[in-house]
């Protein structure tokens, strides 16, 4: 009984809370998205949730050497996965969805989480001083690089950029030295240039029309445009619940997906955007906080990871929708509908939670 | 060992120190979003408000015109007239009242347009249009346009109204539209965007609503930067609703409904002194004409009356085509075409002779002495009887310790079963009915199309009642006694019909082979009917009883034969109230002395012609004393019209 109590007490709360409010924004949203009603999204948006939670579950239970384990076996599923993809695919204009047992699935939103897991254990491996060796980092640059050479073709811009800041990151966290991090900046610069070549057509006008969004109000721009009218128009307080007019009259494109934080920014205004951005900070410190506290370095760089991973996908979608990035196809995370970005999610916060629990684990446990 | 501690400590430290500048870097770049958010929403406010308000205007959805109703001989039933709305958007309006106070000086606005207006303001989000005004007319669409500049927020849209040129001659047939409720919008979110279209609430606009709704089109308007309109791009062309022939005839609809509704009256006119002086004291004949109908009656006793109410049906006895369908008191569809104003609705729902009931699917009366044939058939398929069976009539007949009386107080005589039909003979009826039995009278009727809806393509319709043992064991928790045996031999006591069942019972009877049942909707696909399954025999003898009805010398409807094509027929007279054995000693009130609804239902039931059967009819006066004497020759003027215009 006092074990079970302990237990509890143990639980991050803040960072489940937080998680659970999130949720609750999303189902209220995409009620409001389908003009007040349960079906299609909200509906289906509860039901992810509370696969969602058996997940956090799950991994809340996990011995902690486990995900360490298994986290290469991991990443090696992710990669089959992904040139699986390339072989029998679907997707509009790009291959990104693969079918199993009738689901639609993503598998390079997962590839995330595999690629974070595998460089925190490769790189809490290394002794400090092999961490000051260039060397050592080749392979690390592998485990991002294949998956995210992969994404790249499918092809997926922005996930696969997201995929390897979200690698970088890990990298800087684990405590590459600074001449490295100077060189790599020097280097990524000067790539430049032959990477908007490699681009294709449609990846270049997204990035033209966001230099220049108002020259093309009806094509690439439309979006943009319309979604900053949506936003705008809302104001302090937004015009109130199902009463958005851009929204519910249809002039917001994809507003159960990527622009529903545009929705509710014309329902419920500047406060109603700016609520969900505390949200978003309460989960992010609470992750970083966790990350400090524990005493083993493979906890410490995944929580870092995973911290990355969710504010990238909000930085991208809020940036975006509010015409500060090109539109690259970012959901909100917890908010949108879409499954496999969502149950990611999830289980990057069940990592995240996993660690909190094991967080006096030291490395030498590990080995 | 101590440096490696060392590193290790300071490589923890360096991963702390890592940690940190990752958050203050998200919590930077969030700032970034908070602010981004902040030049959207607060500063920018206002310009982007108005790029929202002007984008509803992009694009909208256009009404389809509905698909029209029309007769057998393609004369209009239902249309629609092209009309200009006055719509306000709320959002794009600083102070609605001036704005409704202006208008309201260009063209006339009524008060309850203002108040209607409001309401529907107060229940939608303010960026949907609002109709303001659903009927302006030429000249004041142009005196409104010509100030269009300085009315913000105000639009005009071409949309339809529906017309009923026939008013209330085909009002039960049509049924009306209304302006779409929030149950309609709930079902079909695009009825918000279209506050012009309307719904069938009653008759063929309700059954067939799906069918003749149409699919709406989308237009979307150009405008400039100042927010007026451009130019208009078609998206999706609009479908109208399919046109549909009913098989109805609106000529003999119209002699039918006036025949009825002049009974056997005089007609007065409504200017005469007289009439202008009982408008005064007379309730119901004022609500009568106050619905706008100008036909006074002087009825034998010389009181101004309204005109008569009751219901007609003709119909095919072959292919069930229904060509003449009268309920009297009728209404005005065209008065639901538009928000239906209070005092409309007040006067349609306290009408003392409910204008709105179809009484032809939904009025429920008891058949009478129509209802012999079924009890007839009855015994003679049991066996009770044969065509030779006697009985004798002294006037009444002793059962139990009750008297059941004839119509005819001095009796019929000795008669047999085409006799009885002939003249109507209760004290016959009583007897066959008691030996028949309750259940095996129900199976017959049943058979001939009573105690069930007939199937017509109109929604509404009512399945009467035709009681058996268990139905009173079911219903009212009492055991089935002989005496109501008796009664029901008559069609009084439990037994409720619809005008149109008698119809289609008399079909039956008229064509003998099959189970006709009536249809609005003639195409010329050839119908197939269930086979009757009555006895070739026993269909002869009620035929030939009929015939006795108009033909023979102590017919009830002698004096109502068609000359020439001969038709077969047979009255009912209905008792409203039952006579007590006081009243009865006194002498029975003649109908006419009686209060208007304590007076008996007048009815009767035939088809002509008689040898080559093409039409059935039914006819119910409402309070109309006898069957021979008021309903008959109403069905023999309307028959002959039917077959006169045949031949033509």
């Amino acid at each position: 009984m006092i074990g079970v109590l302990r237990f509890m007490l143990r639980l991050p709360w803040m960072l489940l809370l937080a998680t659970l409010a999130l949720v609750f924004v999303g189902s209220s949203a995409l009620y409001s998205a389908s003009q007040g009603s349960w079906s299609p999204w909200a509906e289906q948006h509860l039901i992810r949730a509370a696969m969602g939670a058996v997940i956090i579950a799950v991994m809340t239970f996990l011995p902690a050497r486990w995900l360490f384990k298994w986290s290469y076996i991991g990443l090696l599923g992710a990669l089959c996965f992904l040139i699986i993809l390339q072989l029998i695919g679907f997707g509009t204009g790009a291959t990104r969805w693969i079918a199993i047992a009738g689901f639609n699935f993503q598998p390079s939103e997962p590839a995330k989480l595999a690629v974070i897991l595998a460089l925190a254990r490769y790189l809490s491996e290394q002794t400090p001083e092999q961490l000051q060796e260039f060397v050592v980092y080749i392979p690390a640059i592998a485990l991002v690089g294949v998956p995210f050479g992969l994404v790249l073709i499918q092809p997926d811009l922005g996930t696969s950029l997201m995929l390897l800041a979200g690698g970088l990151t890990v990298i800087f966290a684990a405590g590459v030295p600074r001449r490295y991090i100077f060189g790599a900046v020097i280097a990524g610069l000067a790539s430049l240039p032959v990477l908007w070549s490699q681009l294709y057509d449609y990846q270049k006008a997204r990035v033209m029309t966001f230099l220049n969004p108002d020259a093309d109000q009806l094509g690439a721009g439309y979006q943009i445009a319309q979604s900053k009218i949506a936003l705008g128009s809302g104001g302090l307080f937004g015009k109130g619940f199902l009463m958005g007019s851009q929204s519910q009259l249809n002039y917001l494109p994809e507003k159960q997906t990527d622009f529903v934080f545009t929705m509710i920014g014309e329902e419920f205004g500047f406060i109603g955007n700016v609520a969900i951005l505390i949200i978003y900070f309460i989960i992010l410190t609470s992750i970083i906080l966790i990350a400090l506290r524990c005493e083993n370095r493979f906890a410490r760089l995944s929580c870092m990871g995973v911290s990355m991973m969710i504010f990238l996908y909000m930085f991208v979608n809020v940036a975006m929708v509010t015409g500060l990035m090109p539109v690259v196809g970012a959901p909100l995370p917890l908010i949108s509908y879409g499954g496999t970005a969502m149950l990611t999610v999830f289980a990057g916060i069940g990592i995240v939670v996993n660690a909190s629990i094991n967080s006096h684990i030291e490395d030498s446990d590990y080995l | 060992m101590k440096k490696k501690r060392k590193e290790q400590k300071e490589l923890s430290g360096i991963m702390s120190r890592r940690a940190l500048m990752l958050g203050l870097g998200q919590a930077l770049l969030g700032g970034v979003l908070v602010a981004r958010l902040y030049d959207l929403q607060i500063s920018q406010n206002a310009s982007y408000k108005r790029l929202s308000d002007r984008n509803q205007f992009d694009q909208r959805l256009v009404q389809a015109p509905r698909g029209r109703l029309f007769d057998a001989q393609g004369r209009l039933l239902a249309g629609n007239s092209e009309i200009f709305e006055l719509l306000v958007v709320p959002s794009r309006v600083d102070d609605l009242d001036q704005l409704l106070t202006h208008i309201g000086q260009i063209v006339p606005l009524r008060p309850i347009d203002i108040k209607r207006a409001k309401k529907t303001i107060s229940r939608q989000p303010d960026f949907l249009e609002v109709t303001i005004r659903s009927n302006l007319s030429q000249r004041e669409l142009a005196r409104l346009a010509i100030l269009s500049p300085v009315l913000e927020g105000v639009s005009f849209q071409k949309s339809f109204r529906r017309i009923y040129p026939q008013g209330w001659l085909t009002s039960h047939l049509t049924g009306y539209v209304s302006p779409a409720n929030e149950r309609d919008v709930k079902n079909n979110s695009e009825l918000r965007f279209l506050p012009s279209s309307r719904i069938g609430r009653t008759g063929i606009e309700r059954m067939l609503e799906t069918n003749l709704r149409g699919l709406s089109g989308v237009e979307r308007v150009e405008v400039n930067a100042r927010g007026k309109p451009v130019r208009v791009l078609r998206d999706k062309q609009e479908q109208a609703g399919n046109d549909v022939t009913l098989s109805v005839d609106v000529g003999a609809q119209f002699f039918a409904a006036e025949r009825l509704r002049r009974g056997i009256s005089e007609t007065m006119p409504l200017e005469h002194n007289s009439v202008q002086a009982a408008l005064m004291q007379n309730d119901e004949l004022r609500a009568h004409v106050s619905t706008g109908d100008n036909l006074v009656l002087k009825d034998g006793n010389g009181r101004l009356v309204p005109p008569e109410s009751g219901a007609i049906v003709v119909m095919d006895v072959n292919n069930g085509d229904v060509r003449v369908m009268v309920s009297n008191p009728g209404f005005d569809p065209n008065l639901f075409s538009n928000p239906l104003s209070v005092r409309d609705w007040k006067r349609l729902n306290e009408h003392p002779r409910t204008p709105l009931l179809n009484r032809v699917i939904s009025g429920l009366y008891a058949p009478g002495s129509t209802f012999k044939m079924v009890v007839v058939a009855a015994a003679l398929e049991a066996g009770v009887i044969s065509t030779k069976t006697r009985y004798e009539c002294t006037g009444g007949f002793d059962f139990g310790d009750t008297t059941f009386h004839c119509w005819n107080k001095r009796g019929h005589g000795t008669i047999d079963v085409v006799q009885a039909l002939e003249q109507s003979c209760d004290v016959y009826f009583y007897q066959i009915a008691l030996k028949t039995g309750i259940d095996r009278i129900h199976n017959m009727a049943l058979r001939l199309g009573l105690g069930d809806v007939t199937g017509i393509d109109l929604p509404g319709e009512k399945q009467g009642i035709i009681p058996k043992r268990s139905w009173k064991l079911d219903s009212r928790g009492a055991v089935w006694t002989p005496g109501e045996t008796v009664i029901a031999g008559i069609g009084q006591g439990f037994v409720l019909t619809t005008p149109l069942q008698l119809a289609v019972m008399t079909a039956r009877i008229a064509n003998g082979k099959y189970a006709v049942t009536p249809r609005l909707q003639s195409d010329d696909k050839p119908v197939e009917f269930a086979p009757l399954e009555i006895s070739p025999a026993i269909i002869r003898v009620l035929q030939k009883g009929m015939r006795a009805v108009t033909s023979g010398s102590r017919g009830t409807a002698r004096r109502h034969d068609i000359k020439g094509d001969g038709m077969a027929g047979k009255t009912g007279t209905v008792q409203v109230k039952r006579i007590s054995k006081e009243q009865r000693e006194k002498g029975i009130v003649d109908n006419i002395d009686r209060p208007w609804k304590e007076r008996d239902h007048a009815l009767f039931v035939g088809y002509a012609p008689f040898e080559t059967p093409r039409y059935a009819i039914s006819v119910v006066v409402e309070h109309g004393g006898s069957g021979s004497s008021m309903a008959a020759p109403i069905a023999k003027d309307i028959m002959s019209y039917v077959l006169k215009q045949d031949v033509a």
